[in-house]
């Protein structure tokens, strides 16, 4: 006898719940990714792959990712040190860093995109302050590094800080007892334990950003072969009428999504196992 | 002879020396002042470059006024559907025992990783003119894309799981006992709803509220895509503020984005005040 | 109220929490289900109580079928291990509550349901913490709370699940006294769960040893002790 499909329950609602969450998901999320992947199946491995391997989309789609990387792992760095600062050390304006490491979750993209640029460009404070030492960051790869390190700054931090709440101290301490010099505890004991909280955060940066738009596009300078990001390409395809390569780039895209989804849900999985917790 | 008076220097064995807690800080500061704060000033310096009466000025031109007016009204749709969408699945996912429910919440977490852009895409592709089911609702006058319906479903998937999300670590955590108990005492099932599980969830039901609606007023990408961005029809606050930026109008793109910025910042003082005073009633502060 | 269990059984996914058992509860009786964690005895409390649905068997009471009964239909008084006082509610709200759920044509006048719950505070013996919140209270007046709410709605029965778990030893005496006593002036039958043979002993008429899922032994507690029916049953009551 194998498991009943849902357990019979006494708790009102069943029906409704189901059928409300079921007939959204199925409306605003499914069927529309369903379209893309069935527009998909219609042009075939080939015809995605004939689209896809020009060396434009290549560049776009490389550009995206190697920056995203990169920006993900400058925040994986960070973030890590933002969250030990705020839940470790009392300090006057503390509560101010720790509401402004959400700004970039709150701050619509567009906004972020026009005011990095007006900062980064030439003429802007920061920018100016750069192109003294002769480092050009608006409109060249440096700028889409700095707004993309913008999109994904809130997610390590805000997954590492509830870990490091846990961490009891006694565990420290241990480590002090037996020796060790504060600098091996926080190598060989503390950053272990956060690892998966981190990697997470590293995984969901990295979603983030390869997928952003609003926020690069200002600052990027879009100029193909060399800052020109894959959603980008997508938007220049459609307002070319171009449906079929737009959808071929996005579902290049899609599967980058869901491999990242599969990389964050099996990294949850090892470190429960590993430790009990997320 | 050492002075009896003097303090016995210690050195707490779970502290970092001075110094380095110090650079640390000072890092933090840095590092968020360049990346965060500096970007949130120059917003406000460059709107009020020429002075406050030339950007209420141009907040005032009638396409200002009516791409603020279609953000509210957008907003104002999509985001009680979601909240809707929000509590149907956190009862459905905590008050029932299934199968395949980790996979439904991934599905749910599933808009979060999916580029923006694609999102738009998606729904141009299902609802657009030249697709079977967009095809056949043009003819009969009812266009999705180019319009009002597909604006606010591109809304809807960017923000669709920001509610149940936080409501689903919440009402796992305050189990099913409270509900048994209003059920053995002869409460029907809405009654129930509204008066053990609402009162429970609200605070944190604001807070996915909250959420929802700071990121439905500011999307960008998947707007783009699919509203077309006609003056005074289908331009949002985001993409207006695009469109005047490229026409050089500096004072008045950053005008509307002060707008925005400043529902960011009340967005965020509302947050971390629920925050403060709420701790124990959110997923977000109250973690494992 | 005369309570028949007859071959209920209750299988979660492939384990079987209940084999099919049975037991006929004399109207009036204090029972206890005694057990170990595990032993089934908190799925036939909730089977009885209309929160858990069975696999197979059938529940009557009074000798008509009960099985298909709601929650809401079964006005069983059920007093919830963890309590389950409604956090946001004052304590005299709480115990008003299932009074207030009632349909509009036989829900009593707000004047009626105030002499009511003063009624019930005085009876669990915390006349004055009306107004306060679950939270300002100690675990054993939660307890008390809760046992009035339970009472409040005129149950036919009362439904106890390890009503003495999360207190400590001398709270936990006094409140075993009082529920018998409000056993004995209500007349109301009464099943509760415990892990603490000592407590089953001492308080019911009844003892019901179960473990895995199987009834081992029902009997009178001095019968029980004197005579007990399987080895587990024995090693059970000798711990």
């Amino acid at each position: 006898m194998g498991r009943p499909l849902i357990h019979r329950s006494p708790m009102p609602g069943l029906g409704l719940s189901m059928g409300i969450t079921l007939t959204m998901i199925s409306l605003v999320v499914l069927l529309p990714i369903g379209a893309l992947l069935l527009k998909g199946a219609s042009y075939g491995p080939a015809g995605i792959w004939e689209t896809v391997n020009r060396e434009r989309v290549w560049a776009a789609l490389f550009l995206s990712f190697r920056l995203s990387f990169l920006a993900a792992t400058f925040n994986l760095v960070f973030g890590v040190m933002l969250a030990w600062v705020l839940v470790r050390y009392r300090f006057p304006g503390r509560r101010i860093l720790d509401a402004a490491v959400d700004l970039p979750f709150a701050l619509p993209t567009a906004v972020a995109g026009i005011s990095l640029t007006a900062l980064y460009a030439p003429n802007g404070v920061l920018g100016a302050l750069a192109s003294g030492i002769g480092w050009k960051i608006a409109y060249t790869q440096w700028g889409i590094f700095v707004a993309l390190i913008f999109v994904g700054l809130p997610f390590v931090a805000r997954t590492v800080q509830p870990v490091i709440e846990e961490i009891e101290r006694e565990v420290e301490e241990a480590s002090a007892t037996l020796g060790a010099s504060r600098l091996h505890t926080v190598r060989h004991v503390i950053l272990p334990m956060l690892a998966p909280a981190a990697l997470t955060g590293f995984a969901l940066a990295l979603a983030r950003a390869v997928g952003e738009y609003g926020s690069v596009i200002f600052i990027a300078g879009n100029i193909p072969l060399k800052t020109e990001i894959a959603p980008l390409l997508i938007i220049i395809q459609l307002e070319e009428f171009n449906y079929d390569a737009a959808a071929a780039i996005g579902i290049a895209m899609l599967l980058i999504s869901f491999a990242m989804l599969l990389a964050i849900n099996l990294i949850q999985v090892w470190s429960r196992r590993r430790i009990g917790y997320v | 002879m050492s002075d009896a008076s003097s303090p016995v220097p210690f050195h707490s064995a779970t502290e970092e020396a001075p110094v380095a807690r110090w650079l640390l800080i000072g890092l933090a500061f840095a590092g968020l002042s360049i990346l965060v704060f500096a970007p949130l000033i120059a917003v406000f310096v460059e709107a009020l470059a020429d002075g406050v009466a030339a950007s209420l000025k141009s907040l005032a031109s009638p396409d200002a006024g009516h791409a603020i007016r279609l953000t509210l009204t957008i907003a104002a749709i999509s985001v009680p559907l979601n909240a809707v969408f929000g509590i149907a699945a956190a009862w459905f996912i905590t008050k029932f025992d299934f199968r395949g429910k980790a996979f439904l919440i991934t599905l749910i977490d599933l808009p979060f990783s999916v580029s923006p852009v694609v999102a738009g895409l998606c729904i141009v592709l299902m609802f657009g003119a030249n697709s079977l089911v967009g095809g056949w609702l043009v003819g009969h006058g009812y266009p999705i894309v180019f319009a009002m319906p597909g604006i606010i479903l591109a809304t809807m998937f960017v923000t669709f799981p920001f509610v149940a999300r936080e409501l689903i670590p919440v009402m796992i955590e305050q189990g099913r006992a409270e509900e048994e108990a209003a059920l053995t005492l002869g409460a029907s099932g809405w009654r129930t709803f509204w008066t053990v599980t609402l009162p429970n969830i609200r605070w944190a039901l604001l807070y996915g509220v909250l959420l929802c609606n700071a990121r439905a007023m500011g999307e960008f990408g998947a707007v783009s895509v699919v509203s077309g961005k006609i003056r005074g029809h289908t331009a949002t606050m985001p993409t207006t503020i695009e469109m005047l930026y490229q026409e050089y109008l500096s004072v008045a793109a950053f005008s509307v984005a002060a707008v925005l910025a400043l529902l960011a910042l009340l967005t965020l003082l509302l947050k971390t005040a629920l925050e403060i005073r709420h701790a124990d009633q959110l997923a977000a502060t109250h973690r494992h | 109220m005369h309570i028949e269990i007859d071959e209920i059984s209750k299988q979660f996914g492939t384990t079987a929490a209940l084999n099919p058992v049975s037991l006929s509860i004399p109207s009036g009786a204090l029972v206890a289900l005694l057990g170990p964690s595990g032993s089934g005895k908190t799925t036939l409390l909730r089977i009885l109580g209309g929160l858990e649905f069975p696999t197979s068997g059938r529940v009557r009471f009074d000798g008509q079928d009960a099985t298909g009964l709601t929650v809401q239909e079964r006005r069983a008084g059920f007093v919830f291990q963890s309590y389950a006082l409604f956090r946001h509610m004052t304590v005299f709200d709480n115990i008003a509550y299932g009074l207030n759920a009632r349909p509009r044509a036989s829900r009593p006048t707000k004047a009626e349901i105030v002499r009511r719950v003063t009624k019930l505070l005085e009876l669990i013996q915390l006349p004055d913490i009306g107004p306060r919140y679950p939270s300002q209270l100690s675990g054993g007046q939660r307890q008390r709370v809760a046992l009035a709410r339970a009472l409040a709605i005129e149950p036919r029965m009362l439904l106890l699940d390890e009503p003495f778990g999360a207190l400590d030893a001398k709270v936990r005496k006094e409140l075993r006294q009082g529920l018998r006593d409000i056993h004995d002036t209500t007349g109301l039958t009464t099943v509760f769960v415990t892990h603490d043979q000592e407590e089953a002993m001492q308080l019911a008429d009844l003892v019901v040893v179960m473990s895995m899922g199987r009834i081992e032994q029902i009997g009178k507690p001095q019968d029980i002790q004197a005579r007990p029916a399987t080895p587990f049953v024995r090693e059970f009551i000798a711990a």
